[in-house]
């Protein structure tokens, strides 16, 4: 069990993608060093019968716990946790992760907006929220979300994405966003994540 | 997209009970936040113009109302699901000689109509009765009527599928217009009926209930409640089968039940 102190200092990182982006996120959870100050949430879009388990394929990567959380599960500091095929993964600012599976957004289920919005009003501070490469617009408004309550936002360089859309959305509609681009993408990310 | 936030979300649940009575205080916050800002989104209003709009009462709020509570819903979601409610749940119900089955929070009768179609293939369907109930009429009248689009049901037939079912779904539905309309056998085991999980209390005793998503629209001390109310409604040795993501654990109740499979909850009352 976590402490009220451990709580108290609670923050999140987020990490949206969707086609093209699965590399980048094995490159991410390679640079996590045990132990994380932060929580670590990943949304990455699957389709409803994907059996991959996230933390089974990542698990040689990081000695850092990593799950698909359970419904009403609390958030804690150094963890990892990876959204469930067909539910969106809510943030409550009970410090709990609540499941949801009303309509899709932009045919996806999970869908990174409704994680990073649900972030962006919880009053849980996020110290970064990341997008990357994808092919439709979802994470735009919840970047855009971040980024107006003043939280830093990065966002993959559409030109060096797999699937430009979802960033290239994502900057369309904001431009609060830092560009991850090139050299600096994973060392911006290690500096992010000590 | 309209967005709203928490403080106004608690000003919207204290009108509405004000206005029509519904109580939305043991509602899980997180979603519905989210539903009431698609409300705002597709009804192109903002907040302010939303406590306008349902001082109007009547029909507004109720479908306000509707609209933050209405389940989604497939026929054999999760088919791995299906597929062991058949091998193992129905093997140990098949001595009983009548079966009552209660699907709590039916929506538009998806999860009723599939467990119809299992039971019929399992020959046993004739001596069960489904008790679907929900605590919206409107999703209620859609279930009775059992008629999907064909989009869908198209979903279905896989997830039928790939749950062992016997046939092929279309056994089991007239195409009309477009549409697919349930046999009208299959309703004759189900009882669809208004019921409220968070205010109404036990009507009956079950061999099985299967509550899949419902309760994760609950706040804590409310999801506490009504897991005490599907304790209440079990007959010993009864399932109850929750929804993927969901767990016993923070329900005060983990000792009166034993795990028949951890990945897709289900639970046999031992205590």
């Amino acid at each position: 069990m976590s402490t009220a102190k451990d709580n108290d200092s609670l923050r999140l990182v987020l990490v949206g993608g969707s086609s093209g982006s699965f590399a980048i996120f094995e490159e991410i959870i390679r640079l996590v060093r045990n132990p994380l100050s932060v929580a670590l949430i990943f949304v990455l879009h699957r389709g409803k019968s994907s059996t991959a388990v996230l933390p089974e394929i990542f698990k040689n990567k990081t000695n850092v716990a990593m799950s698909e959380p359970y419904h009403l599960d609390p958030i804690e500091a150094n963890s990892i946790y990876f959204a469930y095929p067909d539910y969106h993964l809510l943030i409550g600012s009970d410090r709990r992760f609540y499941y949801d599976c009303t309509d899709k957004d932009f045919f996806s289920r999970p869908s990174i907006d409704a994680t990073f919005i649900s972030a962006a009003v919880s009053g849980i501070p996020v110290k970064a929220a990341m997008l990357f490469s994808g092919s439709s617009a979802d994470g735009a408004l919840g970047m855009k979300t971040l980024a107006e309550k003043g939280f830093p936002t990065y966002v993959q360089n559409p030109a060096e994405a797999e699937s430009p859309r979802m960033p290239e959305q994502a900057l369309l509609a904001c431009e609060k966003h830092q560009v991850l681009a090139g050299g600096n993408l994973f060392s911006i990310i290690n500096d992010i994540l000590q | 997209m309209v967005l709203m936030e928490y403080s106004e979300l608690e000003i919207l649940i204290v009108r509405i009970r004000e206005i029509s009575g519904f109580d939305f205080s043991g509602y899980a916050r997180p979603s519905l936040l989210r539903r009431a800002s698609r409300y705002l989104t597709t009804h192109k209003m903002d907040f302010p113009q939303l406590l306008v709009h349902i001082e109007q009462g009547g029909n507004v709020v109720y479908g306000l109302i509707q609209e933050l509570t209405v389940n989604y819903s497939e026929m054999f979601r999760d088919a791995d699901f299906f597929m062991k409610v058949k091998t193992e749940v129905f093997t140990y119900l098949e001595s009983y000689p009548t079966l009552r089955f209660w699907v709590a929070g039916c929506a538009t009768g998806e999860e009723a109509y599939s467990l119809a179609i299992f039971l019929k293939e399992a020959g046993f369907l004739n001596r069960s009765l489904i008790y679907a109930t929900d605590l919206s009429n409107k999703a209620l009248t859609a279930a009775r009527e059992g008629i999907f689009t064909l989009g869908n049901v198209r979903t279905f037939s896989e997830n039928y599928l790939a749950a062992g079912g016997k046939h092929s779904l279309s056994d089991y539905y007239h195409v009309a217009y477009n549409k697919a309309a349930m046999l009208p056998e299959l309703r004759r085991n189900i009882v669809f009926s208004m019921h409220d999980l968070t205010g109404d209390g036990v009507f009956n005793e079950f061999q099985f209930i299967s509550c899949r998503n419902v309760m994760i629209y609950f706040t804590l001390e409310l999801r506490q409640k009504v897991f005490r109310l599907l304790y209440d409604s079990l007959s010993m040795l009864g399932f109850l089968c929750l929804g993927k993501r969901e767990t016993l654990r923070y329900s005060g109740l983990e000792d009166n039940f034993k795990v028949i499979d951890t990945t897709l909850n289900i639970y046999q009352k031992i205590k």
